[in-house]
Parts: structure tokens; sequence; C-alpha cells
């Protein structure tokens, strides 16, 4: 077990990163001199609830070997959506939301998978279209909901510590990973994104799978972005590339690779909760926004160094020419 | 099987390139590149839907322009030219680390921001110092993310991630957050318009020309090609794959560096949001002038021309009262369309 570990790094990093994070929390009280309470720990599940969703969707694609760029533009279109058209019925903002992520996903899957272009120029392209979108459909302000009855429904906490959202998103990790782990999904989705000629050739059907995986990644971004604009009783037209960026920092906390092939939903949750708790950390020892922003910095680039396949060659190298002054006869 | 499995064994086929290259960089056409790499023969130039749908779009603005009063003016060409030169100078340095196979960097706002600052806070020892400071400043920060993409093949997204995040902290830090104000204005000749364009405008030509030589005429240029085709193949060659990656993306903080300087002379102040969505610009003109996010293709010249059509029809949409949304909203169809041509023609051109 230990050797697998360090042979795989990248696993180590979500079984690593969740408890030192859970230590910080931990030991914030002597930073800010006041106990934790219940409702710090309801805060950090609503901080997962903000990025889980998009956390999952973009590591599903990245699992896969893709990087789904516009899950950006699609957590604001959702939101704007969701706004609009539930200011009478709630529950029909987020199916009218959730359905246009799904077709924005599926579109996007069918012109990766069947036309065989790389998906982030398709993605980025596709952000750009829907910010526009969400812009022109708002006339470029923020939206208020003013359908009060859903906003204090939607944040009531539920067992001290959980909200709607915050259970929506546990919920779509734990289907994820009951999926992944109990059907052949898990495995072939990894293969395609670690060699696609292989899984092809070895019946994988790839095109299928990869539009599956897309139309999942939409859906999930644009009920995020729903949640979140419920919750805070507006949609703003540009939240900009943070909930991306913070989304990709949980998926590579998480263990997901950017080249792809590793990874898996258990993982994904460590990682947008290790976010969660630090943007908690964040908000009860008051620091300034920067050491959090260096933080994602250093975290980041220890992920990437241990990523990095040169890196990983040079120490492959120095690893193998240890083994071979030691025992002469074994070659790595 | 993970990457590193993968370099201990010759590459199954050519087009899966080993190692580094994840599948949403790397495009399924690489041995269609192989056969149009740099410039394909003269002879061979078929019916290209690119091409084709370029000069759909093109006649589609004329016509357009021409039923729009005031588009065809001396006025709004300058008005169209000025717009484009400050994306465009980062454009055209973003083609050159898109060429040599490094994909995108997301750490440019904050870079030009850092670099605007710098600039700024400078103004007290002369114009000349403080431009030649701001531009060591732009090229050491980008070199040192080109350095770890080239020599470890770190991968670009992410690490121009961490990258942003650091330099955007470490600015907060230093300048405690606030706006940054000069002590004295020696920028104010930076904001002349000398035949009345604006000085980025001759920049921006300047910089593509010289980008547009040095990519055709020089080793280092013409590596960049190679080792943005197959970085695996380059390295197998004897390439100095780290070296040239770092030299491209030293080129990119100087383009970087110029746009933070004419963005800093332009506000007079810098803060933190005065990057704004450069990154983002930046890309979608270097996409819609039909360079490949795989690298191994591309011009400086046609960056310019995706910037150029970005602005003029940004600015057609603008002068027929179309909201800021919809403009975005085109742009985006645009670079979607340009980037699927782009892939079908390759995809053609292996069939």
């Amino acid at each position: 077990m230990i050797r697998r570990l360090t042979a795989r790094p990248e696993a180590l990093v979500p079984v690593v990163a969740l408890p030192v994070v859970l230590i910080v929390f931990l030991c914030t009280p002597l930073v800010s001199g006041r106990a934790l309470t219940t409702f710090d720990v309801f805060n950090t599940f609503q901080g997962l609830a903000q990025l889980g969703l998009l956390t999952l969707g973009l590591g599903l694609t990245m699992i896969a070997g893709e990087f789904d760029l516009s899950v950006a533009g699609t957590y604001a279109l959702g939101g704007m959506l969701a706004v609009q058209t539930g200011q009478s019925s709630a529950v029909l903002g987020v199916v009218l939301a959730a359905g246009a992520g799904a077709a924005i996903g599926a579109v996007q899957g069918g012109l990766i998978a069947r036309l065989r272009i790389p998906s982030l120029p398709v993605t980025l392209a596709t952000y750009i279209a829907l910010l526009g979108l969400t812009s022109a459909m708002s006339g470029g302000l923020s939206v208020t909901y003013d359908n009060s009855g859903a906003t204090l429904w939607i944040d009531h906490p539920i067992a001290d510590i959980f909200s709607v959202p915050s259970l929506v998103t546990l919920a779509a990790f734990a289907v994820a990973a009951v999926i992944f782990g109990g059907t052949r999904l898990g495995r072939e989705v990894r293969a395609i994104g670690g060699d696609r000629r292989a899984s092809r050739v070895a019946g994988v059907r790839v095109a299928r799978r990869l539009v599956g995986l897309f139309t999942v990644s939409g859906t999930l971004a644009a009920l995020g972005g729903a949640l979140f604009s419920y919750s805070y009783a507006s949609a703003n037209p540009n939240p900009g590339l943070q909930p991306l960026i913070l989304a990709a920092v949980g998926c590579l906390v998480g263990g997901v690779s950017l080249v792809g092939g590793r990874g898996r939903p258990a993982g994904l949750l460590a990682g947008a909760l290790s976010v969660a708790l630090l943007g908690q950390v964040d908000a009860i020892t008051a620091i300034p926004d920067y050491y959090t922003e260096l933080l994602y910095a250093a975290l980041l680039g220890v992920i990437v160094a241990i990523d990095a396949p040169g890196l990983r060659r040079g120490l492959d190298r120095l690893r193998a020419r240890a083994l071979t002054t030691r025992v002469p006869a074994r070659h790595d | 099987m993970t990457a590193a499995d993968n370099d201990h064994r010759p590459a199954p086929a050519p087009d899966i390139p080993a190692g580094a290259v994840p599948a949403y960089q790397a495009s399924a056409d690489t041995s269609a590149q192989a056969a149009s790499a740099g410039g394909r023969a003269p002879g061979r130039r078929r019916t290209d839907p690119l091409d084709i749908g370029i000069v759909v779009v093109v006649l589609a603005v004329i016509v357009t322009g021409a039923l729009t009063t005031r588009f065809f003016s001396l006025a709004n060409a300058r008005a169209i030219l000025a717009s484009t030169a400050w994306v465009g100078i980062t454009a055209i340095g973003a083609t050159v680390v898109m060429i040599a196979g490094s994909a995108v960097s997301l750490a440019v706002s904050q870079t030009a921001t850092v670099v605007a600052m710098i600039f700024l806070a400078t103004q007290q020892f002369g114009l000349a110092a403080a431009i030649v400071l701001a531009l060591l400043s732009g090229v050491a920060m980008t070199a040192l993310q080109g350095a770890v993409i080239g020599f470890w093949a770190a991968n670009p997204i992410a690490w121009t991630i961490a990258a942003g995040f650091a330099i955007g902290g470490v600015a907060t830090w230093i300048s405690g957050g606030t706006t940054v104000y000069p002590q004295v204005a020696a920028f104010s000749g930076l904001n002349d318009t000398p035949l009345g364009l604006p000085l980025a405008v001759y920049v921006l030509l300047a910089g593509t020309a010289a980008a547009e030589w040095f990519l055709r005429r020089t080793t280092a240029g013409r590596h960049m090609y190679l080792i943005g085709e197959n970085p695996a193949a380059a390295r197998a060659a004897g390439l100095p794959v780290g070296r040239v990656t770092v030299i491209a993306w030293a080129i990119f903080g100087a383009c970087i560096a110029l746009t933070g300087v004419f963005l800093a002379a332009f506000n007079t102040s810098a803060n933190a949001g005065l990057g704004g969505t450069l990154s983002l610009d930046a890309i979608a003109a270097v996409l819609v002038g039909g360079t490949a996010i795989g690298g191994g293709k591309g011009s400086a010249l046609r960056t310019l021309g995706g910037a150029l059509l970005i602005s003029a029809i940004s600015d057609l949409l603008l002068l027929r009262g179309f909201s800021t949304g919809i403009q975005l909203l085109v742009k985006g169809i645009l670079v979607l369309f340009v980037v699927i041509a782009v892939h079908v023609r390759a995809a053609r051109g292996r069939g």
C-alpha cells in the first residue's frame, strides 16, 4: 500500500492535503481567539456548495484528459437563467438552468468527440460566448432574486451544519462515486484520459463517453450557478474566472492530473472540501487576501511539480541510478 | 497508463505525442500537422474551409459596414486600430508561445498589472529607465514560468494559474492593495498620436513584423515550430527544447510588459483590476488568427489579422447599437467557428 502510494505521489495529494487543511482549520481559534462553532462548519459546507459541483464537473472531464473551461460560463448562465425564469417557481428556474447546461455540454462534447477538436479552444470560445449571452440577458447588470421564500428555504440549516445546496453537492459526489466505483464507467473514463487510442481499440465508446461527460459537467456547472445565485438572491452576469480557478485548484488538490487518466470522485470531494476549508480559515482569521493567493500559488506549484513529466523523468533517473548502484543486477 | 510509463517505450503511433501533451491540447491530427508544418507546398492549396470561412466573415463585415453610417471613415479606422493595439501586442507574444507548444498562459492579466505598477512607481527615474525596468520585470516573470514549462514539461494551464496567484499575491502584498500613482508623469509622451494613431499601434505593427521575421528567419524561430509540432521528437532530435521554450516565453513577457506600459500610461494609475480580461482576449485573437492550440502552426501576421477582425466586428456591433454582451457573444461564436474550421482543415489534410 505504502509503496503504491509513494510510486504515485499524486494519489497522496488529497490524502495529505485534506488532513493538513483540517488541522489548520481546527487551529484557527489560536489566531481568532474564538472557539469554533457549528456555524463555522455550516459555512464550510456552504463554501463546498459554491465550488463543489463546478469541481466535480471540471474534474470528471479532466480525468478523461479534457479541460472544460466553459464551466465558468455555464455557471454564470445557470445563475442568471435560474434567477430570471425562477421568480415565481424556484424549481422551474433550476430545471431550466440545468437543462440549458446539459444542452451546452452536449453540443460541446459532440464537437470535441466527433470532430476530435482539442477541448481547450472549444470550451474557451464557448466561455466567451456564454459570458456574452449572460450579459446580454441581463443588460450587463446584476439581477436580484425577489422570491424571498425560496432564498430563505434554500439556506435554512439542516441538522445544524448542512443546507439544501450543500446536501445536493454531497449527493452529487456520492452518486458520482458509486457510478465510478461500481460500474465499468470509472475505468473507461480513466482509460480514455490515459490512452485514448488504446481505449478505443479496447472497445470503449470514446465519443459517447465524452459527450456524456461534457453533458454532466455542463449540467453540474449550471446547477451550481443556479443554487449559488438563489442563495445570494442575485445573479452576477460576470463572476469572472475566480470560480473556475478555485475549482481547478480543488481538482488538482483532489489528485486529478491535467495529463488525464487519474483521479476519482472521492479525491475530488477531498479537494473541494480542502479549498472550502481554506476559504473558511480566511474568513475566521481575517488574514489579508494575498496570503490566500500566495498559499494557493504554493499549493498549485507543489502539485504542478509533482505532475510535471520532465521533473518525474529526472527523479526516475535518479532513483534508477540509486537502485543500480545498490543492486547491480536489477533494472527499473 | 501514465505519462511517465509512456516515456520508456517508443511512441506506438505518430499521433500519440509521448509524454506531456494532454488530449485537450494535443490535437488528434499531429500527423497532419507534420505534413503541413511551416507552410505547405504552394501547389497543394485546394479549397480551404478556413480561408473560405474567413473570406465570408470579412465580406459580411464589409457589406454590413457599408450599410452602417460612419463605419468606413478614417476616424473609425483609427478607432479600430487603436482598440486593437493593447490586446494585439500581447497576442503577438501569445502566438509565439502557442506555436512553441506551450498552449496558453492564464497569468497574463496579473503580469500586465504588476508591470504597469512597476512602470508607474519608477517614473521618477525617467521614461527610458522606467520602460527598461518594466520590460525586464515582465520578461523575468514570464521567462521563469517558461523555464518550468520548458525544462520540466509542467502543465502550462495549472502552472500559469499558480503563477497568476503568486504574481497577484506579491503585488497586493507590496502595494498594500492600493492604487499605484506615479510621482511624476514621465510617460505622457506614450499617449502621443503621431499621424492620428496612438503610439501603441506603431508598436503593434513593428512587433508583428519583428515576430514574423523571428519565427520565419531565425534558428530559434524555426525550432519553435518543430518543438510545438512534436515535443518528444524534438527532444529526441536533440533540439534545445527547454532553452527555446524559455526564449518564446521571454518574448511573450516583453509583449505583455509593453501592453502593461501602455495600459499604465493611458490610465495614469494602476490597481489590481487593470489587467482585466487581457489573458482571454489575447488567446481569442490568436485563435481567430488560425494558430492551432497544439502548437507547430500559425504566424504573428495571422494573429494581427485575427485581432483586427475581432476589433472590427466589435466596432461594427457597437455602431449598430448592440450591447457589450452581444459583442462578447459574437466574439465567442467567431472563435468557435475558426477553431472548428482549423481542425476540419487539419482532418481533411490527414485523409
